[in-house]
């Protein structure tokens, strides 16, 4: 369950979504202009960043997925 | 616990855009260039008179508080203001009413009964103090501003997120929106934050404390904060199982605590909420309207009457449910419902002119497994212990002090948080008032410690040791582990000797194995590397803890000693003690341990431990109402394609 770009077109560059995540998932492209989702690993789905994107650039989805357990990782 | 899975994922379902593994620091290449991290802050020193760490309700109201004192005030927040932490999914608030006729006296004895008697009655009495000029001040802030429901105005389809039209109510009310009130309330009152910057420590010189350390998350600069007084507000955490730990309240002031040698409380009774079964990771889907809405009015609900009812009630239900559902496990299909909460919290004194109409969100899921929102524990549960007569958040360290949920251990609702709906974002606010306003007068008496470069130099190697390590452990991996150890039921809800003792052995493996081999690939990596040496330390105080108390009591259930003592009729404290943990019990007032003089089975009525009846020989109590029993029943399905994981 994470955060998901349902369009980069829409992306404004607005930055709220690298603003206001509480987890730090967000990273700012300097170049494009646009924000990236950057660390979706430690997305903790509240959702934030959807609700209050200006371009409706992010979705989200409620896929659960597991990464294998390894002795190391 | 899902890195890879959901970056490959994302890159099959996503046209345009990059990813960077993690796991491998590989790019996806596609149609654009990798981000680049974060430039460093223009400014890395800061001085102050108080400094507040963490900007929920007790961090804004200390920062509010402090500056009323006539304090120079600076804010730091590992995210940012009105956003992080628990605050932004506050529902609902309490306030003490006097005029409307509340009764306290009522309240009191309900505390009493509701919490097993292990409830801060002189905290609880402090609150119904200051709790309505409270409410007064934070409605003049526009963090309660009420407004027509999803369900009134059309959005609210059926109370799954993935039919509601949740993004279109938030942008049809984004002028109420109270998370913007944080950042507009500290300008209004010209208080400077530092956002993205996670606090490392509190610096103590002679005994005293002389400011604070911390990082700016996106870019790893090293912070200095020189402060007369520091306030911490940073919130708690739980050990949970679904979505285990994600969430930014990671027991950073427990750490902090610990290591400067002040005693931790509580440990035993962390708990935490239900979520439904169908998404139980999934903040948006569980708390999306009480998130959305506005924050519901609450109080007045206690008589003198109704309180007994009401303390068998929800002891009743909220209790023994969790215990059945954990040790049954879960149905194939979910047995979450949507429903209402129909004006929980709603004032009893019938005068129109009184606005406590209760928690009125739209019909929303209803949990049927534990877990639950971010980082969410069961509140006000546990923390750093001030002392018995504690009555503003004064640590041990002089100089120091703290205010709110998770960061001091208050014990206001003791073993069981029997409270009226909406006492945490008062009880906190006032709570960080009080702080704020010692902290903030204490200042003005003081003079700012120089920090030595040689003390800096230290903690900057401490904080950016993962960064400096070739080899070792992911902190993601190492979350992982922790999580496969304290999930499992026997572990975290209902506990035994043997449990306790087996999961510390392999906790204290990773303690000694992998924590001192955490490797950090970038500043983000190295806030979960911090965050990770934190979760692992509470792991061990709440096992250990959960040990320590050998009988069962609010939220701590042992299965081998299924029944309450009053032996144990205190308070459990960990203090650091070289490289062991030190309990000592704290005697709890007379005044709040009700009649001990009466038969077990009369002062403990309102619901039996499984297996307590038989332990005491006391007859078996009828079972327990199931919180999803009952309401309008409506199960979501769950969504193609959606696997389910949690619970069992």
């Amino acid at each position: 369950m994470s955060v998901v770009r349902i369009s980069m077109e829409n992306c404004i560059g607005c930055r709220k979504c690298v603003q206001i995540c509480p987890m730090d998932v967000f990273r700012f492209d300097t170049q494009i202009r646009k924000s990236v989702i950057a660390y979706p690993e430690d997305c903790q789905s509240c959702g934030q960043c959807y609700l209050n994107c200006p371009g409706h650039s992010l979705g989200f989805t409620d896929l659960v997925t597991s990464a294998a357990l390894t002795a190391v990782r | 616990m899902y890195t890879q899975t959901i970056v490959r994922q994302t890159v099959e379902t996503m046209e345009d855009t990059v990813y960077k593994d993690n796991n491998n620091g590989a790019v996806y290449e596609t149609d654009f260039p990798t981000a680049s991290e974060s430039h460093k802050p223009a400014k890395n020193e800061y001085i102050c008179d108080v400094l507040v760490v963490g900007c929920g309700f007790a961090g804004l109201n200390a920062a509010w508080a402090a500056k009323m004192e006539g304090a120079d005030v600076l804010v730091v927040d590992k995210g940012m203001p009105g956003y992080s932490g628990m605050s932004p999914f506050a529902s609902s608030h309490q306030w003490f009413d006097e005029q409307m006729g509340d009764d306290l006296e009522a309240f009191v004895r309900e505390m009493v009964i509701a919490n097993e008697y292990t409830a801060n009655l002189d905290w609880y009495r402090t609150w119904a103090r200051y709790s309505k000029e409270t409410y007064m001040r934070l409605k003049d802030w526009g963090i309660l501003d009420q407004y027509p429901t999803g369900e009134e105005t059309g959005f609210h389809v059926d109370g799954d997120w993935r039919h509601d039209d949740l993004r279109g109510y938030m942008e049809y009310n984004a002028r109420h929106d109270r998370r913007k009130c944080w950042i507009r309330t500290l300008n209004r009152f010209h208080i400077p934050y530092v956002p993205h910057t996670m606090l490392y420590e509190v610096i103590e010189q002679n005994g005293t404390v002389a400011g604070a350390v911390g990082f700016h998350v996106p870019s790893g600069s090293i912070i200095t904060f020189h402060a007369k007084t520091v306030v911490l507000c940073m919130g708690g955490g739980s050990i949970k199982p679904s979505g285990f730990p994600t969430g930014c309240d990671t027991f950073d002031s427990d750490w902090i605590g610990y290591r400067h040698g002040l005693p931790i409380v509580g440990k035993e009774f962390d708990d935490f909420h239900f979520t439904t079964s169908y998404a139980p990771g999934n903040v948006l889907a569980n708390n999306g309207w009480q998130y959305a809405e506005n924050i519901w009015l609450c109080g007045g609900d206690i008589t003198r009457q109704n309180l007994e009812m009401r303390a068998k009630r929800i002891s009743n239900s909220l209790i023994i449910p969790r215990l059945k559902a954990a040790e049954e496990g879960l149905a194939p299909y979910t047995r979450s419902q949507v429903i209402s909460p129909g004006g929980r919290g709603k004032s009893l004194s019938k005068k129109t002119e009184d606005p406590r109409t209760g928690k009125k969100t739209s019909p929303s899921p209803k949990g049927d497994a534990y877990g639950a929102a971010p980082g969410m524990h069961l509140h006000l549960g546990c923390g750093i212990w001030c002392g018995i007569d504690d009555l503003e958040g004064k640590t041990g360290l002089d100089g120091l002090w703290v205010a709110g949920d998770g960061c001091n251990g208050s014990c206001v609702s003791g073993s069981s948080y029997m409270n009226s709906t909406g006492f945490t974002s008062n009880f906190c606010s006032v709570q960080g008032y009080l702080a704020g306003k010692a902290a903030g007068y204490s200042a003005a008496g003081r003079e700012l410690s120089v920090i030595s470069e040689e003390t800096l130099k230290e903690y900057r190697n401490e904080i950016l040791a993962p960064m400096n390590r070739d080899v070792g452990f992911s902190p993601a991996w190492a979350r992982d582990q922790l999580a496969a150890l304290m999930s499992p039921y026997w572990v975290s809800i209902t506990k035994t000797e043997s449990s306790l003792q087996n999961t510390l052995e392999l906790v204290l493996q990773l303690k000694d194995q992998v924590i001192p081999k955490l490797v950090a690939r970038s500043p983000h990596e190295l806030r979960s590397c911090h965050e990770m040496v934190h979760k692992i330390l509470c792991a061990e105080m709440k096992l250990r803890a959960s040990m320590e108390r050998k009988e069962s009591r609010g939220y701590h259930y042992r299965s081998d000693y299924p029944y309450r003592d009053d032996d144990y009729l205190c308070y459990l404290t960990i203090t650091k003690d070289g490289d062991r943990m030190r309990f000592d019990r704290v005697s709890i007032k007379d005044e709040w341990k009700g009649n001990t003089d009466l038969p077990y089975a009369e002062r403990y009525q309102y619901f039996r431990f499984p297996g307590e009846a038989a332990a005491k020989g006391l007859p078996e109590e009828p079972p327990a109402q199931m919180p999803w029993a009952g309401g309008s029943a409506k199960g979501p399905a769950p969504a193609e394609g959606n696997r389910q994981e949690g619970g069992k």
